[in-house]
């Protein structure tokens, strides 16, 4: 029955100590697992084995992102669409990208990321007990968000990419940013019926803007910001709010310079939702309504 | 693919004018649109013509309970499985109700009418499509931006539950049991989240309550203030849920159907494993922060 959502991020960082100390000491993800050159992570609400995976590289950016399929049988079906579409998609067995990882479709994205349907993730159960659980765990370090949210990703050709994300992936567009000249510079798209599952924004292709985790609201968006600058983590923008998607975010960056984000709100999109669009004059209104203006290390920025 | 979404509550109250104030001034739900007898009202982010529809009638109850369906031919789809489970299926043809198009009835174990509906006219949210402020301006009351769920009562928790799931495609998050083991309460949700649908021991028919979205805590704060302004009486709350882990308030309607404002919650997966609770933990399960159940809560229903 298709994608269901985002399921897990790999994240290239040249120290890999460090990185993972930021990662679950101050974001305050959970780690699952531990090869010699990648840390699996997931935040504490997930039930399933991992949603980063921080991998030592000597540069940084996205090595790969993954969606969660609901079927088994979407991995076969996609597949056969991805090829249709003239990408060639390579079959992976259960187990093979590492642990916990599940039956896997991989294909390079038009976008130039390399991109994962999954079906099938070992799941590893939340932080609580399935009987009684209290709604929370104690002792949770950090920032600590119960999920993983979205992906926000650059490329030369957002209209291709887009086109490419809806007709083959079944992807739906909730909002865009559209240029005087027609063509759009940002994409929303979702599968969860949330806001955006995944974005895209003109670039340079496979180049990683940002991975957002979810808060459950705008007091913890705050809290958050006390804690990156309480640890000296480099603050991009934010707390504000977003026109478009009209979540609450909060970008930082990590150590290696991969953009973070935190985020909540938003709203819920039936599928036959018509999209909102935004025009460039109101560009920045649409990224940051508060400041109204974008400034050019967001919107260049990225690795 | 199936159930998206709870669409709509038919609910019936003994004075329309008393129900049409209270659900605009005070729930600040938008006004529709009107006939002799009935009002229907839409939340400022819902693009479809109503969530929520009242009748007039002398006994204060509900009509029936709406859900959503993604694609035409899911109606015949599940109009097959109703069948073949054992009920009647009527169809209302496009025109025959007010704000949609064709859609199914039918009886469901738990003693309520249900509805399950395609085509619902497109009324639009309170904001434009172009370049779009993140919300209106000028809202009165609560104004919460969508409806979110319903609680109903039933005799037999568990039949009605195998209905829901194996015939509509509902998905258990959890449970309620008591020291038999058998279903007290339970809640099910079609839209990744908690509970779409929620349905615990009682009498067949009733109606529990039916609940509002709002986006966080601070405004279910902001919500039980202008309650207590309006000399609304509140049932329960502000509080928390053991169970979906929302954070709520109860209150009535000037005509005593309940009402809930609910947030929080989390985004179960499909395949997300169902969380019980045992019957020695009841008032933590439902209020988190009392631990304990008050007889009202448990006893009243429309």
């Amino acid at each position: 029955m298709g994608i269901l959502r985002l399921s897990h991020v790999e994240i290239r960082v040249p120290d890999l100590e460090l990185a993972t100390a930021y990662y679950v000491e101050v974001v305050g993800l959970i780690e699952t697992a531990r090869e010699t050159d990648r840390v699996f992570l997931k935040c504490w609400d997930e039930h399933q084995h991992h949603s980063v995976v921080l991998r030592h590289a000597p540069t940084y950016g996205l090595e790969s992102l993954a969606f969660k399929c609901q079927d088994a049988d979407d991995l076969d079906h996609y597949a056969a669409r991805i090829e249709a579409a003239g990408i060639s998609t390579k079959r992976i067995p259960a187990g093979e990208l590492g642990p916990g990882s599940g039956e896997t479709v991989r294909f390079q994205s038009p976008s130039g990321h390399v991109t994962d349907l999954v079906w099938g993730m070992e799941q590893v159960g939340n932080l609580l007990p399935l009987t009684n659980p209290p709604p929370e765990p104690l002792g949770l370090v950090g920032i600590h968000p119960p999920r993983i949210d979205h992906a926000f990703l650059m490329c030369e050709d957002v209209d291709g990419v887009t086109d490419f994300f809806t007709d083959v992936l079944d992807f739906r567009i909730t909002e865009q940013i559209v240029a005087d000249d027609g063509h759009r510079l940002v994409t929303f798209l979702e599968r969860s019926h949330s806001s955006h599952d995944l974005a895209f924004v003109t670039g340079p292709n496979g180049a990683f803007h940002h991975v957002a985790f979810w808060l459950d609201d705008w007091n913890q968006v705050r809290q958050a910001a006390d804690l990156c600058a309480y640890h000296g983590v480099r603050i991009d923008a934010g707390p504000t709010r977003h026109g478009a998607t009209r979540g609450w975010g909060l970008y930082f960056f990590d150590p290696a310079g991969n953009r973070n984000e935190v985020y909540t709100g938003g709203y819920w999109a039936d599928p036959d939702r018509e999209p909102v669009t935004w025009t460039e004059a109101e560009m920045g209104k649409a990224i940051f309504y508060y400041e109204g203006v974008v400034d050019q290390r967001f919107l260049t920025e990225h690795s | 693919m199936g159930i998206l979404r709870l669409g709509h509550v038919d609910i019936t109250v003994p004075d329309l004018d008393l129900a049409a104030a209270y659900y605009t001034q005070v729930m600040g739900m938008i006004e529709v649109e009107r006939t002799s007898d009935r009002v229907f009202f839409k939340c400022w982010d819902e693009e479809d013509h109503h969530s929520l529809a009242v009748r007039y009638d002398p006994r204060v109850g509900i009509d029936r309970f709406s859900f959503k369906v993604e694609r035409e031919d899911d109606l015949t789809e599940l109009e097959r499985n109703v069948e073949a489970y054992g009920f009647r299926v009527s169809r209302v043809s496009a025109g025959e109700e007010v704000g949609q198009g064709e859609s199914i009835r039918f009886e469901t174990p738990s003693g309520h009418e249900m509805e399950l509906v395609h085509q619902v006219e497109k009324v639009g949210g309170l904001l434009p499509k172009v370049n779009p402020d993140p919300v209106p301006q000028g809202l009165t009351g609560i104004a919460p931006p969508r409806m979110d769920h319903l609680l109903v009562t039933a005799e037999e928790v568990p039949e009605a539950t195998r209905f829901y799931m194996d015939v509509l495609g509902f998905r258990l998050t959890e449970q309620l049991l008591d020291g038999d083991g058998h279903q007290i309460g339970v809640w099910l949700e079609r839209s990744h989240s908690p509970h779409d649908l929620a349905v615990v021991s009682g009498p067949n028919g009733g109606l529990h309550h039916f609940a509002f979205w709002l986006d966080d805590w601070d405004h279910v704060r902001r919500a039980a203030d202008i309650l207590a302004y309006n000399s609304i009486q509140i049932d329960v709350g502000p509080t928390r849920h053991g169970i979906t882990r929302g954070n709520t308030i109860y209150f009535f309607d000037p005509m005593g159907t309940r009402n809930e404002v609910f947030t929080g919650g989390y985004r179960p997966d499909p395949d997300f494993p169902t969380i019980t609770w045992t019957e020695d933990n009841i008032g933590r399960a439902i209020f988190y922060y009392e631990g304990d159940l008050n007889d009202r809560f448990m006893k009243v229903h429309t």
